[in-house]
């Protein structure tokens, strides 16, 4: 009874500073072992804050309930199709979302004898963070030690070398050089050491002034010196997830686009059936790596222990021409995790020689709003830009918003549910997502192969292969076995994308790969045909054309990225091909 | 490995004209053309007003490509169609280029002099920051124009166009006839960017409105354009806050400039000029690098092919010079006023046997009543009266390089006419 007493008095004191600081309408509740807000409160910054104030304070989560005044929180974008595709269809695993964290999840598990189905709601994996990030492979030394993102983030980085090479990826270990201008920073160097020995985090270095010139010798400001973490990489994100997601099929893993989850049911707390809008599907096990609707799959569940809050950033890419300009990753930031939990974003050269730059991170409520803003684009160029003697606005080719599926804990949930036996939760996976994927996967897997020994036999699949052979980079090829690739195959031999310089044949290949797309944008994110300088401007009505040949699909059907985002309307009043009508 | 005298990179109107200047001079000629067929983006332009001044005939673009289209298969120049130049260096006395096909896979070819016709690109949405969504339904015009004009299909049905380039004009026009919607022209400038015979024809004929001063700042829809916020601009062309308005529609059309294509030329290391985006020439259209020729709209962005054409003739003809004989040359500097957006060529080979240059030059602003004067020293090379320099407007002169110039820098400047003189 006392301690019940304590615990309601500790939910007092944390309800009156809430109250005091933020709004009286704030009220707290506990459930379970995590706290609920509700209430009403006049903006998002308010909203974000009273979580903030909740996180950490001897609570597994904070779920917060909270209103904004005035503020229509938009609802989860559902695909257009709607069909009987899986329905009454039974699997044991059912992964949900189609990011890197499934992806790597799905194959993983594969190499099981399980059936698994992964479902995603876009038309495409790797449409939300896992396509819009700066691809970084972090070495691991920001994070809180002891936190889920520090342990994941220094195995994932190294399991990277073997997943990178196993599903035929490229991974860059070009290493990054956060600079600083003050001499007295190099004090920081022991302190770093003592840090990175408890982390495991290996291949730091302090520079001098020289050293990290040259290194990096076009960096255009003021700098005393750089500490060196040898240990970073990069890689293409929506490449590494498309990889895994290849994987996993070819080790028989289905994954069905367009499908969203829309409720789902339970007894004796298990979930038993997954409504979607193509139909109820059976699992016997469900993984949440929903990203930012992690926790409205969670309350699907009727297990919402945390809320998401979307951290939206920003980045932008400068021409390949600048690649050459810088060596690997430069920033400029903090050291540790400072209190508005974003590494303060940098320069980066991207695996395929382009420079992204940012990205910048800001709290607002929108779970898929992938706007970008003139004000932020600008901060970012005027804060990064100035970095590398040479870059200049005029040099930024395309640029794109990308949101943090953060919790209030600002750390990683990987775990077995507490109340729901057979839900698995790889959620709040926001940087270093991405580096500790491949680690996330390993967990996942293991938790999910412990619930499900609970009521079947998992047992090791014969076949399993990790091997899979991405399309060939054709551009990237030496001339000699570029011409044997052309004798075997012509398409190989025409160019379509001149920026990027991407043939016919690669563009068929994405086609028809493992995972078949048929929009111009994920045909993009595969080969990178229209991801140059123009932009697709010359080679669009190609690329749609190719699709047409391959797929049949006429050219008014064939989408920018699925649902209705159609390139062409109509055929004009005298189509060539098909004399067709015009606009009525 | 193929030898040449002379390859030509681009089978547009440049490449086609210095081809056949250069065969003419005897030339053992190579075209590489990237597509699969010969006339560059003159195939998609299928309006008319090409070539009044080269053949004093108005023909639309296929028929003006056409016409060297017949020469050079008439002369069998050897034509590399579907053919992509990967890489380019310079080998003793020539350049060894690499390129790729599905005929012959990776393939080198010699050859003694290069010219680079390789046309130009469209700036695009992000390159004047236009924010919001990423919705299809966004096109620069030349891709739009493709698509209806080319493959046979609407890009959409009720458009806006953002730029008032001469593409942007012809699309305005092109769409209306196909009956989609065009509900305005918006140009940030506030002069017009294209010519002016085009804002009549493709836009005051059509009752079609252009706001001047007036950008787009974002683009809203998630799957297809749904709308654009377009808003005034200041003097420094930033939006004006307050002026922002929603204008519904379901395609964005974008004719902001046109970027020379000069990838090829910065891999050989030829000098670009920042104003031109083009690479740096002399009245030989050679560019810095020896035996590297530019022409066309990789030299600088042109408004007529006639003066396309004629620029390839000139690149052609001289890159043949420098094959038969390739003399040290002695560079003068042609020096502008700021009131020149550019002039081309930036220098004259004052060894060159070629004593008559062609100057292209732009106005940074439009002027009325000015007299443009080239001068070398105190030495008048030429003076010009003008009614009227308008930026869009490229103007042409023919300059006659006396032997002895009297000072190693040429200057070109501008200067009002006197009211004197103008009474005259």
């Amino acid at each position: 009874m006392v301690r019940g007493d304590t615990v309601r008095k500790r939910l007092q004191v944390l309800e009156n500073r809430v109250r005091k600081t933020i709004s009286p309408d704030v009220s707290l509740r506990k459930w379970h072992s995590s706290i609920i807000l509700e209430g009403t409160v006049s903006t998002w910054d308010q909203l974000y804050d009273a979580g903030k104030m909740c996180a950490n304070q001897g609570y597994k989560g904070v779920v917060n309930k909270l209103k904004v005044k005035g503020l229509e929180i938009l609802k989860i974008k559902k695909p257009q199709l709607a069909d009987d595709f899986l329905q009454g269809k039974q699997v044991d695993v059912l992964v949900i979302g189609g990011g890197i964290i499934g992806c790597a999840i799905a194959r993983e598990l594969a190499k099981w004898q399980l059936s698994i189905l992964l479902v995603e709601k876009e038309e495409d994996v790797a449409m939300h963070a896992s396509s819009r990030n700066d691809g970084m492979i972090h070495p691991g030394i920001e994070p809180k030690i002891g936190s889920k993102k520090a342990i994941f983030n220094v195995k994932g980085n190294e399991m990277y070398t073997r997943v990178a090479r196993e599903l035929d990826v490229k991974l860059i270990r070009c290493g990054s050089s956060v600079l600083f201008d003050s001499p007295l920073l190099k004090l920081v160097k022991p302190v770093l050491d003592i840090r990175a020995n408890k982390m495991g985090v290996k291949g730091i270095s302090l520079l001098s002034r020289e050293e990290a010139l040259q290194k990096e010798p076009n960096i255009g400001v003021p700098i005393a010196g750089a500490v060196h973490f040898a240990t970073t990489g990069i890689i293409s994100p929506y490449k590494m997830t498309v990889a895994y997601a290849e994987n996993a099929v070819q080790n028989g893993a289905e994954v069905s686009l367009n499908t969203v989850v829309l409720s789902m049911t339970k007894e004796h707390g298990r979930i038993t059936s997954v409504k979607t809008n193509r139909g109820t599907v059976y699992p016997k096990v469900v993984i949440n790596a929903a990203g930012t609707f992690a926790d409205i799959i969670a309350d699907m569940a009727g297990d919402q222990f945390f809320s998401i809050h979307p951290r939206k950033g920003e980045i932008l890419f400068l021409d390949k021409k600048k690649g050459e300009l810088i060596n690997g990753v430069i920033g400029k930031p903090s050291l540790t995790q400072t209190k508005s939990n974003t590494k303060g974003g940098g320069v980066v050269k991207t695996v395929d020689g382009n420079v992204l730059v940012g990205p910048d991170a800001y709290e607002q409520p929108f779970r898929e709003d992938f706007s970008t803003n003139m004000n932020n684009i600008e901060a970012i160029m005027q804060k990064h830009l100035p970095l590398i003697r040479g870059f200049s606005p005029a040099d930024v080719i395309a640029y794109c918003a990308g949101i943090r599926a953060c919790t209030y804990e600002e750390d990683f949930i990987i775990e077995r549910s507490e109340y729901v036996d057979n839900l698995v939760y790889a959620a709040g996976i926001q940087s270093p997502g991405l580096a500790s994927a491949p680690a996330i996967a390993a967990e996942i897997e293991r938790i999910t192969c412990k619930v499900l020994s609970e009521v079947m036999d998992v047992k090791p699949k014969q076949n399993w292969n990790p091997i899979r052979k991405g399309i060939p980079e054709l551009s990237s090829m030496d001339f000699e076995s570029r011409s044997k690739i052309i004798k075997e195959n012509p398409h190989y031999g025409e160019i379509v994308c001149r920026c990027e310089g991407i043939s016919k044949g690669e563009i068929i290949a994405a086609i028809h790969s493992p995972i078949p797309v048929t929009s111009v944008d994920a045909i993009k994110r595969r080969v990178r045909a229209g991801m140059g300088r123009c932009q697709g401007g010359f080679c669009l009505p190609t690329v749609m054309t190719i699709i047409n040949e391959e797929t049949g699909i006429p050219m008014t059907s064939i989408t920018k990225k699925g649902n209705d985002s159609n390139i062409v309307v109509a055929e004009t009043k005298q189509n060539p091909t098909t004399g067709g009508e015009g606009v009525e | 490995m193929n030898e040449y005298d002379v390859v030509v990179l681009g089978g547009g109107p440049a490449g086609l004209a210095a081809a056949l200047a250069s065969f003419n001079e005897g030339m053992n000629t190579l075209i590489i053309e990237r597509e699969n067929r010969l006339g560059g983006i003159l195939k998609q332009c299928i309006h008319d007003g090409f070539g009044l001044i080269k053949f004093k005939e108005k023909l639309t673009g296929p028929e003006y490509a056409q016409r060297y289209i017949e020469q050079v298969l008439a002369c069998q120049i050897p034509v590399l169609l579907n053919t992509f130049v990967l890489t380019v260096e310079k080998a003793g006395t020539g350049f060894v280029i690499t390129l790729v096909n599905a005929a012959q896979g990776v393939e080198q070819i010699k050859t003694r002099s290069l010219i680079l016709a390789t046309g130009c690109r469209e700036r695009t949405a992000k390159q004047v920051f236009i924010n919001g969504t990423r919705p299809a339904g966004v096109f620069t015009a030349g891709t739009a124009q493709h698509l209806v004009n080319i493959e046979g299909y609407l890009p959409g049905k009720k458009c806006v166009i953002l730029g008032s380039g001469d593409i942007g004009l012809i699309m305005a026009r092109r769409l209306t006839l196909e009956g989609a919607q065009v509900l305005a022209v918006y140009e940030a400038k506030s002069t017009p960017s294209g010519l002016s015979r085009n804002i009549v024809q493709c836009l005051n004929d059509f009752h079609i409105p252009l706001h001047l001063s007036t950008t787009i700042t974002r683009v809203f829809g998630d799957n297809r354009v749904e709308a654009v916020e377009i808003a005034r601009v200041d003097e420094n062309m930033r939006p004006i806050k307050g002026t922002e308005q929603v204008i519904s529609c379901d395609t964005v059309i974008l004719s902001v400039g046109l970027i020379p294509e000069n990838e090829i030329a910065d891999m050989l290391g030829v000098e670009i000029d920042a104003a031109t985006k083009g690479p740096v020439v002399d009245q030989n259209f050679m560019t810095s690098v020896e035996g590297v020729f530019s022409c066309g709209n990789a030299l600088h962005v042109n408004d007529l092919v006639d003066y396309v054409s004629e620029s390839g003739e000139i690149a052609g003809a001289n890159a043949a010079q420098y094959v038969r004989e390739a003399t040290p040359r002695q560079l003068a500097e042609i020096k502008m006023s700021p009131d020149f957006l550019y002039v081309v060529p930036q220098q004259i080979n004052i060894n060159s046997s070629n004593r008559k240059a062609v100057l292209y030059f732009r106005s940074r602003e439009v002027r009325e009543n000015m007299r443009v004067t080239i001068k070398s020293g105190d030495q008048v090379l030429l003076s010009k009266r003008y009614v009227i320099l308008r930026p869009p407007e490229m103007e042409r002169v023919r300059l006659v390089i006396k032997d002895g110039l009297a000072s190693n820098q040429i200057e070109i400047t501008m200067e009002p006419v006197k009211n004197k003189e103008m009474a005259l």
